[in-house]
């Protein structure tokens, strides 16, 4: 396989928009594309990332209409839906089809818009993320996936709602330093204990909030990429899935996906936890980023609540973790969401990522959950 | 092999007259929710349908405040993965058991909810 870099990145602001996904996802792109210094003709193919456009937007076959609006309508394109994980799993396509010398250069990223609809509607449609049979028949919704996960965690652990409040006390603090965070406010740990439940024990304050919002990543073969000194290569990525059934899960503690896409990476490229510098993962619930915390093997299972009180995932502190503002404060458009995390990575191994910058980060890692802990990708990157 | 005496529409079909029903390997003996082609266990396409008493105890649960489309009127409803004590486990509404007493290890038994022609998983006090 060749390797393979990233040398462009595009993301739009998070939060409300009054465009559609494909408008946001174009001017990702356009901005990838102009960060990149390609001409659009030079992209070959496009990979595609949305979940919800078929119910909130009446849009299907996003490809093209993205490839369209981008003014190169003629390339191959794929769309994606792996649910939150949906544009890191294009993105792994899009490393495969360069990595097999079908491609050059690649774009890959995704857009979501979800908050043209009712917040009840919203809920509903990614609950299609879950199993119809199983788990929307007896209304589990996202929160409460989580929330049985947190209670869980709880149980074993000790783990407690106040050590999750800190995730999400930590993650403002970051987002206020992010121009393209959807919220730029801090919160406090009491602000988060007395946040209304949504699913016990998750509160309001535990949850990422509903995001419109498009990301976008050029990727090159190492012929183009390295006469590019801005270029942040691709160590590894790997994707993994679990049982789609909450019910057959081994451990609600635990998220095995996680665990399997973590493992395979760090094999791919020669790596330990121990190496990584800066990482965004996948906090759409601040239990969430505790699991997650453990599964990637910065912290013993246990001690990622603790480690969040510690402030060891803070900028500065021993693993800086969301330096963006993670979902929970950047926001979380869902199609779009692991492409955000690949070029908020990309820019913090640039060094251009100004007050929110990690110091001296030389690898970088992303995670993205998808739905009902079912799908996970984790990829690694790095300088030089 | 393929009468598929276990799909989804049947499994719910008797789960509405109050029977639930698993899946047994006749190779390996793993016991398993329906529908499955292979054994995740032993690879094996050799299930035959063995009853489950509907008696078990709760894993994790939670209790939803903030309901999909349609299921507002609904909320709050606690929700929760239960333990079988054939072994394996079933997502289900918790029904006329208190929120504050839910814990881990709560004995519960299997209860159909019928809400038309739907019918879901549902556990009532053991
Ligand atoms: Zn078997």
């Amino acid at each position: 396989m060749r390797r393979v870099a990233v040398i462009g990145v595009g993301v739009t602001k998070f939060g409300k928009h009054d465009r559609t996904s494909a408008e946001l996802f174009a001017e990702a792109a356009g901005d990838a594309i102009r960060d990149a210094d390609v001409a659009p003709s030079a992209i070959q193919a496009l990979y595609y990332g949305n979940v919800t456009g078929g119910e909130g937007e009446k849009q299907l076959h996003m490809g093209p209409l993205a490839a369209t609006l981008l003014g190169i309508p003629t390339i191959p394109t794929t769309r994606f839906e792996n649910a939150c994980a949906t544009s890191h799993a294009a993105f792994r396509h899009a490393v495969m089809e360069i990595g097999a010398g079908v491609s050059d250069i690649v774009m890959v990223g995704g857009a979501e818009r979800v908050l043209n609809i009712p917040t009840d509607a919203a809920t509903e449609y990614f609950a299609y993320c879950s199993d119809a049979s199983w788990e929307q028949s007896v209304g589990l919704t996202f929160p409460g996936v989580f929330a049985l996960i947190a209670r869980a965690h709880m149980d074993k652990h000790g783990t407690t709602e106040e050590q999750m409040a800190h995730v999400a006390v930590k993650n403002h603090r970051h987002g206020v330093l992010n121009p393209k965070a959807q919220f730029r406010k801090e919160i406090t740990v009491d602000m988060v204990l007395k946040s209304a439940y949504v699913a016990d024990p998750l509160k309001l304050l535990d949850c990422c909030p509903f995001t419109d919002g498009g990301a976008a990543v050029v990727l090159a073969a190492e012929e183009v990429a390295r006469k590019r000194p801005r270029s942040v290569w691709v160590l590894g990525t790997q994707a993994a899935s679990d049982t789609m059934f909450m019910h057959e899960k081994r451990d609600l503690s635990r998220v095995m996906a996680t665990e399997r896409a973590a493992a395979a990476v760090y094999r791919q490229a020669g790596k330990t936890p121990a190496d990584v510098d800066v990482v965004e993962l996948h906090d759409c619930f601040t239990i969430a980023e505790i699991v997650a915390t453990e599964g990637l093997g910065f912290f013993e299972p246990g001690l990622g609540g603790v480690a969040a009180e510690k402030g060891w995932t803070s900028l500065g502190g021993k693993i800086p973790v969301n330096p963006s503002g993670g979902l929970k404060a950047k926001g979380h458009p869902i199609g779009a969401t692991g492409a955000g995390q690949i070029a908020e990575i990309t820019t913090q191994l640039r060094g251009e990522a100004g007050p929110r910058q990690v110091e001296g980060a030389r690898t970088g890692l992303t995670h993205t959950l998808g739905g009902n802990t079912a799908t996970v990708l984790v990829s690694l990157f790095g300088r030089g | 092999m393929a009468d598929h005496v276990l799909t989804l529409k049947h499994f719910f079909e008797e789960a509405r007259a109050g029977r639930l029903t698993g899946i047994r390997c006749g190779k390996c003996g793993e016991l398993a929710i329906p529908p499955k082609e292979f054994c995740p266990t032993c690879q094996e396409r050799n299930w035959a349908p063995v009853p489950l008493g509907g008696a078990g105890s709760i894993t994790s649960f939670t209790v939803i405040r903030v309901a999909p489309r349609g299921r507002g009127a609904e909320a709050p409803y606690a929700v929760a993965v239960v333990r079988l004590d054939e072994g394996v486990s079933l997502l289900g509404r918790i029904v006329d058991i208190p929120f504050d007493s839910l814990r881990a290890d709560l004995p519960v038994r299997f209860r159909p909810i019928v809400t038309g022609e739907q019918t879901a998983i549902g556990f009532g006090p053991a």
